[in-house]
């Protein structure tokens, strides 16, 4: 998988190579408008990540010119206007997706993943990890062959937690696709911590292997405890 | 200001002096119409009376009408039967330099003539004539000069009070306009002036405090990343170790985030950016989900918390805006009640016919010293514990902005060691309006 970055700013462009050649995606690094518009033109890409603010070329120009030339590839915006005229403009010039700076790196990473799997939708009813099952139609959860009583949140945050499966899960991504919040608030956030600790307690604690942990001051991941 | 002052002086002067002038000059001319009216029928009477004299003379003694000049002092007459004359004093007709007035009587048979010098009239005519020109510009200047004087006198406070306006700045809001009588205009003016004053200065020394507080609320984080950083890069570490240091300073980044975004969505909707979209709002549902959302929380410091929402109350709001004020009130309750304790949040209508929604404590209770700045931005009633209890400071002034901007109030009862009662007040749906929706 093949993306492009358009970033002017050299250590966001760098942190987000580096992060995305650790999840194994092949990575452009475009400075300016113009320069991404060259490579776009020239190379085949299966996602573009625009800066909005650039030097010279504006991002939203080089997505409205990019569009009018019939070019498909997914276009993710960042940038650090955030209100909902802003948006709505990005999405209006073609953008598929639009996150704000500054924003957690595991949000981007599922954004990507999201937008690469565009237009493959998944009819899973049975989420598993390890001796963890979760039906979907019956919405019961087992562990090691024993059934666990959920709560309709932790129901909800384990099925997002599962659907993400070795991939970390920040409060903002909770916050918006658990919660259905947009608006980031503290009292959330102590919100999502308990619901966290009151999950682990039935679904880890009883059991020797550990799946649900945290990632300091990052978020929350499902996984098997090997590192 | 300092044009504007004289003009008001002058052009109050000017109007003064104008209005003056006119009743001068219509006063003036009055008199001296009737001063000549009558002086000349004065004259007319004195020239009747000798007409008659002569007339009784002519009737009686025809041929004594030559005495009549020395005898009756009538020196100006001509009597004439027909084209005949009679008798005619040496001095007829009258004319020359002198001014005569003429007076005339008789029928058919003869015809009298006589006249009387009228100098003194006309001497007196232009006496007055003459005192009245000189004397009504004099008042007139009198007038301008007295009036401008007055006006001022009048106008020195607003003089004044321009003088001290022009002084006072941002740094010297605590000075007021001077006020002179507070029983006049101008006083009343100025102690306006100073209320205005006042409220700019609560404003400006808010403004003052809040970026005080925001620039330590955010340098604290600040100084946290670099710190842990600057110390991490000191000597070397597991790959563990730096985890956890890297872990630490993104928790910091975290925090840095929520407040910038607490701090822009306070900034946006205080300077009305963000406009409500108003719909009725079912008051008691609202509550209802807002404390299942923060249950999670009570539940954990064995908190119960009860709901009182019996009665169907519904206001206009926008309910996203009033839910997230209602979600800081009671994650504030939540937060200074201790474990155990017992939270009661209800729903109903005022006396008055509002719709309240309350929430009541048996939490540490606030001393009436912070009650008033309570729902100021990063005003903590004690620093360390509410920064320990993880807020940002802003729940309260965000909790406020949401209930006002809604056309709301929050009111706040509390007494210290008893507990706290917050209430949320918004004009209420009458329900004839409904119209059976």
């Amino acid at each position: 998988m093949r993306i492009l970055i358009v970033e002017d700013e050299k250590k966001v462009a760098k942190a987000l190579r580096d992060g995305l050649e650790a999840e194994h995606y092949e990575v452009r690094i475009a400075v300016s408008g113009e320069e991404g518009f060259f490579l776009v033109n020239h190379e085949l890409f299966d996602l573009v990540i625009l800066d909005l603010m650039l030097p010279r070329r504006d991002g939203l120009e080089v997505l409205t010119t990019l569009r009018k030339q019939a070019v498909q590839t997914p276009v993710l915006i960042l940038t650090a206007k955030d209100t909902v005229d802003d948006r709505v403009h990005g999405l209006d010039s073609g953008a598929d997706d639009y996150l704000v700076k500054p924003f957690a790196f595991p949000e981007l990473l599922a954004r990507i993943r999201a937008l690469l799997r565009r237009g493959r939708p998944d009819q899973i009813l049975r989420l598993q990890q390890d001796d963890l099952t979760m039906d979907l139609v019956t919405r019961k959860v087992m562990r090691a062959g024993r059934a666990l009583e959920l709560t309709v949140k932790e129901f909800e945050m384990l099925e997002y937690l599962l659907r993400h499966v070795g991939h970390v899960v920040s409060r903002e991504m909770l916050a918006r696709d658990v919660w259905r919040v947009t608006a980031r608030a503290t009292p959330l956030d102590n919100v999502i911590d308990v619901t966290v600790t009151r999950l682990r307690r039935k679904i880890d604690d009883p059991f020797e292997t550990k799946l649900l942990h945290t990632v300091r001051g990052v978020g929350f991941v499902l996984r098997s405890e090997r590192t | 200001m300092r044009v504007l002052t004289p003009s008001v002086r002058t052009r109050l002067t000017l109007w003064h002096a104008g209005v003056l002038a006119l009743v001068i000059c219509i006063f003036s001319a009055g008199i001296f119409l009737f001063v000549r009216a009558r002086l000349y029928s004065t004259l007319d009477q004195q020239i009747r009376a000798d007409l008659a004299t002569i007339e009784k003379v002519y009737q009686e003694e025809t041929g004594d009408l030559g005495e009549l000049a020395h005898r009756m002092g009538i020196t100006l007459f001509r009597v004439a039967e027909g084209e005949t004359i009679l008798y005619q004093t040496p001095d007829w007709p009258p004319g020359g330099t002198t001014p005569y007035r003429l007076g005339t009587l008789g029928d058919a048979s003869h015809r009298i003539a006589a006249a009387r010098d009228e100098t003194a009239v006309r001497e007196t005519l232009w006496t007055l004539g003459v005192i009245l020109a000189i004397g009504a510009p004099c008042a007139i200047g009198l007038a301008i000069g007295g009036g401008y004087f007055l006006a001022g006198r009048m106008l020195a406070p607003v003089g004044a009070m321009a003088e001290t306006a022009r002084k006072i700045t941002a740094e010297s809001l605590t000075q007021r306009l001077p006020v002179g009588n507070l029983q006049d205009e101008f006083g009343q003016l100025a102690s306006v002036f100073n209320e205005s004053l006042a409220r700019l200065e609560e404003a400006f020394e808010q403004l003052r405090r809040f970026t005080a507080d925001a620039s330590h609320e955010l340098r604290t984080p600040l100084t946290a990343i670099r710190s842990v950083g600057e110390v991490a890069l000191q000597r070397s570490l597991s790959a563990a170790a730096y985890r956890e240091v890297i872990g630490s300073m993104l928790e910091e980044v975290d925090r840095l985030t929520r407040l910038v975004e607490s701090l822009l969505t306070l900034t946006r909707g205080e300077s009305g950016r963000i406009q409500p979209a108003l719909e009725i709002v079912d008051l008691s549902g609202l509550a209802v989900s807002v404390v299942e959302h923060l249950r999670v929380l009570a539940e954990e410091k064995e908190q119960s918390v009860t709901i009182d929402a019996a009665t169907e109350v519904s206001a206009t709001c926008d309910p996203a805006i009033l839910r997230l004020g209602l979600i800081n009130v009671l994650d504030n309750a939540i937060k200074y009640t201790p474990r155990k304790g017992t939270i009661r949040v209800g729903v109903r209508e005022t006396r008055s016919g509002e719709a309240a929604i309350e929430v009541e404590d048996t939490g540490l209770g606030i001393s009436a010293a912070h009650q008033g700045r309570i729902f100021e931005r990063f005003y903590r009633v004690d620093q360390s514990r509410s920064r320990e209890a993880g807020g940002t400071g802003l729940g309260l002034a965000t909790a406020r902005w949401a209930v006002e901007v809604n056309g709301g109030r929050i009111e706040l009862e509390s007494e210290e060691g008893k507990g706290s009662l917050f209430r949320i007040v918004l004009p209420r749906v009458v329900r004839a309006r409904l119209g059976g929706t």
